[in-house]
């Protein structure tokens, strides 16, 4: 039987994950610092699943959709399955490029790519589950490969009291979806996705269902006021691993959640308006958090409770009034966020790097560490800045383009209460300037701070990944239209799965 | 061609961003050649578009989805606009070869002001609304970049933050209008709205209109959303001139003037926009004469003179709102880089220590005098012609309230140049200033502004025709500069003025005999230097802000239990949500 490219897609990175551990277990990469064979197994890895990706994409553009059973499982690639997976593979492979210097001097290194790895292939899986119970399994996969991942500084004791708050919080959320699933078992029989939203479900049951999904998948999707384990996993992770934390997995969450929301059509408009309400939470929660924020990565991983809201409005803009630009802006922020948040993350991460973590020192990076940082280290000064005005949304960055889109969705409704919401989103955007505006103010000073002065020089290899982003993030801003072959077939797939 | 030269008025000056760039702080010579030369070059073919002026976009290009097509129209508003972008542009240039020397991070420097002026540029030319909105915020960036220039002086952080937030929070005016038309109209063209406009529900048109106003308000700084300004004086010298007089500031003024056949028959809109006019050519002109600080004196005279700009849009008077403005940015540009001068040879913005410089520094006097003539308003700058047309649509088509208050700000204004003049130039010198003439490239410039500042408004009759000749739903009529300037002089509204600007005059020469007077309006001067109030709602909106944030932050406690207590609570609000919309 022919095994379509998506297949392929998922399982290279799956495959390469126990490769690398192994390599990494046998090549000892302390013997000699230039070769790490974990890394280069997972980096070989992701580099060739860029071809089923790409042969998944050609697929999919003539079909519309692909599916695969084996056995009883399904899956399915659609347009939203297939942005999910460019976001994870993009992100994953410019993780794991930049993460050779970052992790030069740790221990352990084989389990962070074999992981790393592993999250990637599970979260191209989890877009492409077509029925409740297979979403649950995808979705606790990529829990499990994160939490480790969260926690890799096993010494430190903030960065296990992330882990073990992250794992608490997120099993509680997986009882939740458990909870959920099994009361659609009980009423409909089936867990296949089409199926269950065929069968018309008594509204009580389906509402309270809804109910569990939304705070189940909520907890990784760091829905207010559950978002509590997101500042310390992100802020605690190495910073490859806050770049995939806060750039694909809690998408992730959030495309799992509206798999699982999207069995339930019977009561589409009430999701909508509790996404919509959802997202107004986040945006002024997120911004209100990291208004304050001295630590640079505490103040990006709150930023992203913000993001996370602008992206709810959209997509809940569309399951609501059924607007497809609603879908595919706020699936385009998805994958802006993704592009801007990495960068921030890797470009901070680089910086960290550099004054603390390459000194063996675990202390948080704050703003004041930063001062002057642009005159040592210009390159990641630069990207920093690029991607923090990029999620403040100036123009002419990628952050602009899919926030106007998601605004633009909003006034097309014609609906008073949608439009103000549009009009809160963007005092929200202002609001958050003032909290991206002074970071990039101390970057830029004169005077340095004693970390900077003392701060080692960066490792050429980690501005590659640097590059790829920035240059992304201008381009999309200049030219939308550069990826709407991703964003416009995921509009539609949200939008045929919602019956709207 | 066009196209070209519209390709040319834009991409030069950010080409010419990256290559200074690119040329790196280590040969300042070549930054400060390669941003004069692109600037100036950039300049000419502004002005080499104003041949081919017409009212149809001679560039499109579509950006596909939502984004609509992005489109360049050189009609005669844009074509002027981008003139003065350009030129003035070009001008600040060649004057911070001189300012800027020895500065560090001249790149930074120059890559910024160059990335501005094509954006302002493009902001007008634009005849897509999405993208004069994408121009609209790289101005915004530019501004907020260059304020803070100076990055390790937390006042310039400071005014640099706060010019960018305000700004953008007036810009929320201008994108909700820009997506309720985009909604409803489908289309981000201005043309397109122009003409359907009146197929809009009047209270989505009201809010276009309004929108547009909070907008102007913000970026022009018109009360209550003024009080960035005088804080974006930390800027440098030549930035204040560029941005905070002569260009981005206008934009306001722009939108208002574009938009006002649309906006005219919406209710209430004329008088707000007088009203906010008003308001802020009087108050900020009783702020400019109690500041001893040269910059902010400036800064305050420039919201009063943008306020005449906006009351002469609310009463009709498109032309001489265009007309002022040109003057204004010229005069004003010319103040600003003569008090740059002075600030560069003195090295404080305090007026109390300067006075008696006219000795060492007898060209920055004999410019600044030519300037604070046509701030004033007087015979025969072009400021004078200017604001005269202004007073004379006031007293013809608006209400009388609102011109006898334009006539008083008409006074305050020759007072407090009168006074901001004597105090740097005149009078006793400080003896342990010593100060020296403008060096030459700060010279070219001045001299340049200042012969401008003489002659513009010789160009009346040509500027008129280029307005009315490209701006179809404009109702402009064209009129020799022979015809303009005669119905100036023998206009009552003139001499009206001129009594009112000499009784202004008078109070300063006889200020020591007004003892009395100046004792007993003490009150109302302290408040003044308070910013009326202004400033102090500023400050509590922040206050407010960060306690908020501060009180939210608590929520995040770090422990486990309150943070499993907040996923159950979560879940019992939803299913109370639920059950309760069911019912």
């Amino acid at each position: 039987m022919n095994i379509p490219a998506f297949v392929w897609l998922i399982a290279v990175p799956l495959l390469a994950s126990p490769l690398a551990y192994l390599g990494g277990h046998m090549g000892r990469p302390s013997a000699n610092r230039r070769l790490n064979p974990a890394r280069e197994v997972a980096l070989a890895g992701l580099i060739v699943a860029w071809a089923p990706f790409i042969g998944a994409a050609r697929e999919l553009h003539r079909a519309g959709q692909i599916s695969y059973s084996l056995g009883t499982v399904t899956l399915t690639l659609d347009g939203l399955a297939l942005l999910l997976a460019a976001v994870a593979l993009a992100l994953g492979t410019l993780v794991v490029l930049y993460s050779g210097p970052y992790l030069a001097r740790e221990s352990g290194q084989e389990k962070y790519y074999a992981m790393l790895t592993a999250m990637v292939g599970v979260m191209v899986g989890l877009g492409c589950a077509g029925d409740l119970f297979n979403l649950w399994i995808w979705f606790e996969a990529m829990a499990v490969t994160s939490y480790l991942l969260v926690a890799f500084y096993r010494e430190q004791p903030a960065s296990l009291e992330a882990g073990v708050k992250y794992l608490v919080q997120s099993a509680a959320g997986s009882v939740l979806v458990l909870l959920g699933i099994g009361l659609v078992l009980a009423q409909a029989g089936t867990l296949n996705i089409a199926e269950v939203r065929a069968m018309h479900l008594p509204t009580s049951s389906l509402l309270a269902t809804g109910a569990l999904f939304l705070i189940g998948f909520g907890v990784k999707t760091a829905l207010v006021p559950l978002h509590t384990w997101l500042p310390d996993a992100h802020s605690q992770a190495p910073s490859g691993i806050s770049a995939m934390l806060s750039g694909v997995v809690i998408e992730a969450g959030l495309v799992a959640l509206l798999r699982s929301l999207s069995a339930l059509t019977a009561a589409t408009p009430t999701w909508g308006s509790l996404l919509l309400g959802a997202g107004a939470l986040n945006m002024l929660a997120g911004n209100l958090l990291a208004l304050r924020q001295t630590h640079v990565k505490r103040l990006l991983a709150y930023s992203s409770l913000a993001h996370i809201g602008y992206m709810l409005l959209g997509l809940g803009i569309a399951v609501y009034a059924g607007e497809t630009t609603g879908a595919q802006g706020g699936l385009f922020h998805l994958l802006n966020h993704g592009l801007m948040k990495g960068l921030a993350f890797l470009s901070a991460g680089a910086l960290l790097y550099t004054l603390h973590i390459a000194a063996g020192n675990h202390n948080p990076l704050t703003i004041s560490d930063l001062s002057g940082a642009a005159r040592r280290y210009p390159w990641p000064a630069f990207t920093l800045s690029l991607a923090l005005l990029g999620l403040a949304g100036l123009p002419p960055l990628a952050g602009f383009m899919s926030k106007w889109q998601i605004f633009a969705a909003g006034f097309q409704t014609h609906n008073a209460l949608i439009s103000g919401l549009v009009i809160f989103a963007a005092l929200n955007s202002v609001l958050s300037l003032a909290y991206y505006a002074p970071l990039v103010n101390a970057v830029y000073r004169q005077e340095l701070s004693d970390t900077v002065r003392l701060g080692i020089p960066l490792p050429l290899a980690m501005n590659v990944p640097l590059l790829v982003l920035a240059l992304a993030v201008v381009a999309i801003g200049i030219w939308p239209d550069l990826v709407a072959w991703l964003t416009a077939p995921a509009g539609a797939a949200l939008l045929a799965a919602f019956g709207t | 061609m066009v196209t070209w030269l519209l390709a040319l008025t834009i991409g030069l000056p950010w080409l010419g961003a990256l290559c200074v760039w690119a040329a790196g702080n280590k040969h300042p010579r070549a930054q400060h050649g390669l941003a004069a030369a692109f600037s100036v070059v950039a300049g000419l073919a502004a002005l080499a578009l104003l041949p081919f002026t017409s009212d149809t976009a001679a560039l499109s290009i579509p950006v596909g989805g939502i984004f609509g097509d992005f489109t360049l129209t050189p009609d005669g508003l844009g074509v002027f606009l981008a003139i003065i972008a350009n030129v003035v542009g070009s001008l600040a240039v060649i004057f911070s070869i001189d300012y800027m020397h020895g500065e560090a991070e001249l790149g930074r420097y120059y890559a910024l002001v160059l990335f501005f002026i094509g954006a302002m540029a493009g902001l007008v030319l634009c005849g897509s609304l999405l993208f004069m909105f994408i121009f609209w915020e790289i101005t915004a960036f530019c501004s907020y970049a260059l304020i803070s220039f100076h990055n390790d002086d937390p006042k310039a952080v400071a005014g640099g933050i706060k010019a960018l937030i305000v700004t953008q929070l007036g810009g929320v005016g201008l994108l909700a209008g820009a997506l309720v038309i985009y909604g409803y109209l489908g289309s981000y063209q201005i043309t397109d709205f122009l003409a359907q406009a009146n197929t809009l529900p009047p209270g989505l048109l009201g809010v276009i209109a309004f929108g547009s106003i909070v907008a102007a308000a913000a970026k022009s700084a018109q009360v209550p959303l003024h009080t960035w300004l005088p804080d974006a004086m930390e800027a440098p010298t030549p930035v204040s001139a560029l941005i905070h007089a002569a260009t981005m500031v206008n934009a306001g003024v722009y939108l208002l003037a574009r938009f006002y056949p649309a906006f005219a028959e919406v209710t209430g809109w004329t008088t707000a926009a007088i009203l906010v006019g008003l308001l802020s050519a009087l108050l900020s002109a009783m702020m400019a004469l109690v500041t001893d600080d040269i910059k902010r004196c400036l800064a305050y005279s420039t919201i009063s003179q943008l306020g005449y700009m906006v009351y002469a849009v609310g009463v009709g008077a498109l032309f001489a709102s265009q007309f002022h403005l040109l003057s204004h940015a010229v005069f004003k540009a010319l103040l600003f880089l003569g008090a740059g001068a002075v600030i560069h040879t003195v090295g404080t913005r305090d007026m109390r220590q300067m006075g008696g410089l006219g000795h060492s520094m007898p060209f920055v006097r004999m410019v600044f005098i030519i300037g604070g003539l046509a701030l004033a308003g007087l015979p025969i700058t072009n400021g004078f012609f200017s604001k005269e047309t202004i007073l004379e649509g006031g007293l013809g088509h608006g209400p009388r309230w609102a011109y006898i208050g334009m006539l008083i700000g008409a006074g305050l204004t020759g007072l407090y140049t009168v006074r901001m003049v004597s105090m740097v130039f005149f009078g006793e010198a400080n003896p342990r200033q010593r100060a020296h003439d403008a060096p030459p490239a700060m010279r070219i410039s001045l001299s340049l502004l200042a012969i401008g500042t003489l002659t513009t408004w010789l160009l009346a009759g040509p500027f008129s025709r280029l307005l009315a000749g490209s701006l179809p739903f404009h109702d402009l009529h064209p009129e020799s500069s022979l015809a303009i300037t005669t119905e100036i002089i023998t206009a009552t509204a003139t001499w009206l003025a001129l009594v009112v600007i000499g009784l202004g005059l008078a109070t300063w020469l006889l200020r020591d005999r007004l003892a009395g007077l100046r004792r007993r309006l003490s009150p109302v001067a302290s408040f003044a230097a308070d910013g009326f109030g202004f400033e102090w709602l500023n400050q509590q909106i922040v206050r407010l802000m960060t306690a908020t944030s501060a009180l939210i932050s608590k929520s995040q406690t770090g422990h486990l239990n309150w943070n499993m207590a907040g996923i159950a609570g979560a879940l019992i609000v939803v299913l109370i949500i639920l059950a309760w919309s069911v019912q």
